[in-house]
């Protein structure tokens, strides 16, 4: 076997093998490339974040505008804070917008669903959403639902 | 009783002695980098034990892929969740079975094949002659084929997993009747750059190292004969596999421990 | 550090022992080879020839001892000692031990290509001079898989002379060979010591070839020297065990039976046991 053919495919080997990572980052764990792109935080207070994990999505009406950056416990009152990161500047989502966890399709993963809501002013950096619903949990669903039929 | 005994401590004793030796190899062939001169015999070896294992691992990953995603599928299907068959194939594969399978096969293609190479050096005492000419076997023959394993493992895992990934779309998309956006979206959603693929190649690299370890050293310490050989590489393929999984089963619990 | 005043001997040996697990193969062996001839080493079967070649190379370290090659003692010499020293010593393999993977002109480069900075084309020129002195030039770029044994050994040869050492090591060059091969051999050896004024340390079993070639031959059996000295004189030996070993006789101090029971006892025994 010649040299040259030996250097040409070990080349292409390592040359695919780091197209491989690079794939499996970009295209399977959805890293941003075009992370340099204007952000803001906001807060959002659930009283339930079951199942949100972080970097889940935050929609606007189905579209992606945002990440979920951290999630944190307030222990003075026992509820859950989620830093939601959203894209481009301050200025499109209103003081009393709205934020739901659902989760997509029947099984899927939970994300954070952004309604908006009717005041003149808007969110900016470090405002906290408060009209919130927490995640479903299916356990008390079906609790309240049994006590519901039990008591008709 | 008594005997047993006796047994176990000189079957233990071999053991240190055995890994002892294996460490001393390891050390003095992997001492100061490779030359320059010496990426002749790096290339070559990357060749040996990277780009002609391409076809098995290739040929496995696609077949894995497709199968596990015809399994979610219908597992998923269910519940009618099937959307969630790219994002459950992805995860089993980045964390677990990619790194894994890969290995494994990688022991049996790979592995084996340095096992025999140095132990027919050996025997041939290739290896002797090398030392009388005052060329170090060590630095010529040993420590490229480290090199070339430690590298090409994860690379042939990364490989593998895309592979496997297609594989999975193949199914799940063409045959099936899954939505190709929901399928790669859901991936993006939750497959984590650290969590799974990070980890998953952190995993692959620890493989890498084990393997082509236990390949060399089994080789380089075969009885001379034919039978000799025979009996390294047969170990060199079993003690690779269960080393594999039973650092799999370790790093994963250390990795991934919270499972509440 | 070498000492120029032992100029006689090339490599002297001095109380060797060393032991293999319950095995003692040298015990208290004294040798002194000399310079510009060929020496030869037999023994009967599985006395640590070998070994002893091992030793003189510096690749098996003995229990106990001295051995002192060209001034330096290897049992002590540092690693770049021991490389700087093997640079002037070829040996010659029972097994030829080709690398597989090379041709036979790769194969005699070898040497040339790690211990030199010479050029490509003075290493071409250098390899065909040496093939030639073996007489297979015209073999330099068949495989040695494509070599018959004979030929192989002569490739060998070439390899191991390739540095024009100072010493050369034989181990069996006779054994299992067809008499042309063995006549090859042993002129080549016979002029290859004489046309680099070197050093040759002949292993073998063989007594009517190694006799015919050898200056001066040591004798080993049960590790240690039992007898030396050039040929003739150990024709009519004192000892009997060499006398055995230089005539060939089956039986003698080395016994024809392996130890067992009375022939009368083991018959017997089979029957009514």
């Amino acid at each position: 076997m010649q040299m040259r053919t030996i250097e040409i495919s070990v080349g292409a080997f390592v040359l695919a093998g780091a197209l491989a990572l690079v794939f499996l980052a970009v295209k399977v764990s959805g890293v941003d490339l075009t992370a340099s792109r204007d952000t803001y935080t906001v807060q959002a207070r659930f009283n339930d974040v079951a199942g949100l994990r972080e970097r889940a999505k935050v929609s606007l009406a189905g579209v992606t505008i945002g990440r979920v950056a951290r999630i944190e416990a307030d222990m003075n009152y026992g509820e859950a804070i989620a830093v939601l990161e959203l894209n481009g500047q301050p200025g499109n989502l209103p003081l009393d917008t709205g934020a739901r966890i659902v989760t997509e399709g029947l099984l899927g993963a939970r994300y954070v669903s952004l309604s908006l809501g009717i005041e003149e002013d808007y969110l900016t950096e470090g405002d906290m959403i408060t009209d919130t619903q927490g995640a479903l949990v299916l356990e008390s669903l079906i609790g309240d639902f049994v006590t519901k039929m039990g008591a008709n | 009783m008594i005997e047993y005994l006796r047994y176990l401590g000189a079957e233990a004793l071999d053991f240190l002695g055995n890994l002892g030796r294996a460490s001393l190899m390891w050390g003095r062939a992997l001492s100061g980098l490779p030359r320059w001169n010496d990426i002749g015999l790096l290339m070559r070896q990357i060749y040996n034990i990277g780009v002609l294992s391409l076809v098995i691992i290739i040929l496995s990953a696609f077949s894995i892929g497709a199968v596990i995603a015809l399994q979610f599928h219908t597992q998923l299907a269910k519940f009618g969740a099937e959307d969630a068959v790219g994002v459950g194939l992805a995860m089993v594969l980045l964390r677990e079975l990619g790194p894994v399978v890969t290995a494994l096969l990688f022991a049996g293609r790979a592995g084996s094949a340095i096992t025999a190479e140095i132990g027919l050096m050996k025997s041939t005492e290739q290896l002797s002659s090398m030392e009388m000419m005052g060329v170090d076997p060590l630095r010529r023959i040993v420590a490229p084929r480290l090199w070339a394993g430690m590298l090409c493992l994860p690379l042939l895992t990364a490989i593998f997993n895309v592979v496997a990934i297609y594989g999975g779309v193949v199914v799940a998309v063409e045959w099936l009747g899954a939505d190709p956006s929901s399928y790669w979206n859901g991936m993006q959603d939750v497959v984590e750059l650290w969590e799974d693929l990070g980890k998953g190649m952190v995993k692959s690299v620890f493989f890498a190292v084990l393997v082509t370890w236990i390949a060399v050293y089994q080789g380089y310490d075969t009885v001379p004969t034919a039978e000799g050989i025979g009996m390294s590489t047969t170990r060199t393929v079993v003690l690779s596999s269960v080393m594999v999984l039973a650092t799999d089963f370790l790093l994963t619990l250390s990795m991934y421990g919270d499972f509440g | 550090m070498v000492d120029e005043k032992s100029s006689d001997n090339l490599i002297e040996i001095r109380g060797l022992y060393l032991k293999r697990g319950r095995r003692v193969v040298f015990d208290g062996l004294d040798m002194s080879i000399p310079r510009g001839k060929i020496t030869a080493l037999m023994g009967p079967s599985g006395t640590g020839k070998t070994t002893l070649l091992k030793v003189i190379g510096g690749q098996v370290a003995p229990d106990a001892g001295e051995v002192i090659v060209n001034g330096l003692d290897v049992c002590r010499a540092s690693r770049a000692e021991l490389f700087e020293l093997r640079k002037n010593i070829g040996m010659l393999f029972q097994s030829s031990a080709l690398f597989t993977d090379m041709s036979v002109a790769e194969n005699v480069a070898f040497p040339l290509r790690e211990h030199t900075d010479l050029p490509d084309d003075s290493i071409r020129d250098l390899v065909l001079m040496k093939l030639n002195a073996v007489g297979l030039r015209g073999a330099r770029d068949l495989m040695p898989n494509e070599l018959s044994g004979g030929m192989a050994r002569r490739v060998a040869l070439a390899r191991a002379i390739a540095l024009d050492p100072l010493l050369l090591m034989y181990d069996e060059p006779f054994t299992g060979q067809d008499p042309i091969a063995m006549g090859v051999v042993q002129s080549l050896i016979k002029r290859l010591n004489h046309a680099f004024a070197a050093t040759s340390l002949v292993v073998s079993h063989d007594i009517h070839e190694t006799i015919t070639i050898a200056e001066q031959i040591y004798i080993i059996a049960d590790g240690k020297v039992i007898g030396h000295g050039p040929p003739d004189h150990l024709r009519s030996h004192d000892s009997s065990l060499i006398r055995q070993f230089v005539h060939g006789t089956p039986d003698g101090p080395v016994p024809f039976h392996y130890p067992a029971d009375e022939l009368n006892f083991d018959l017997l025994g089979e029957v009514s046991g």
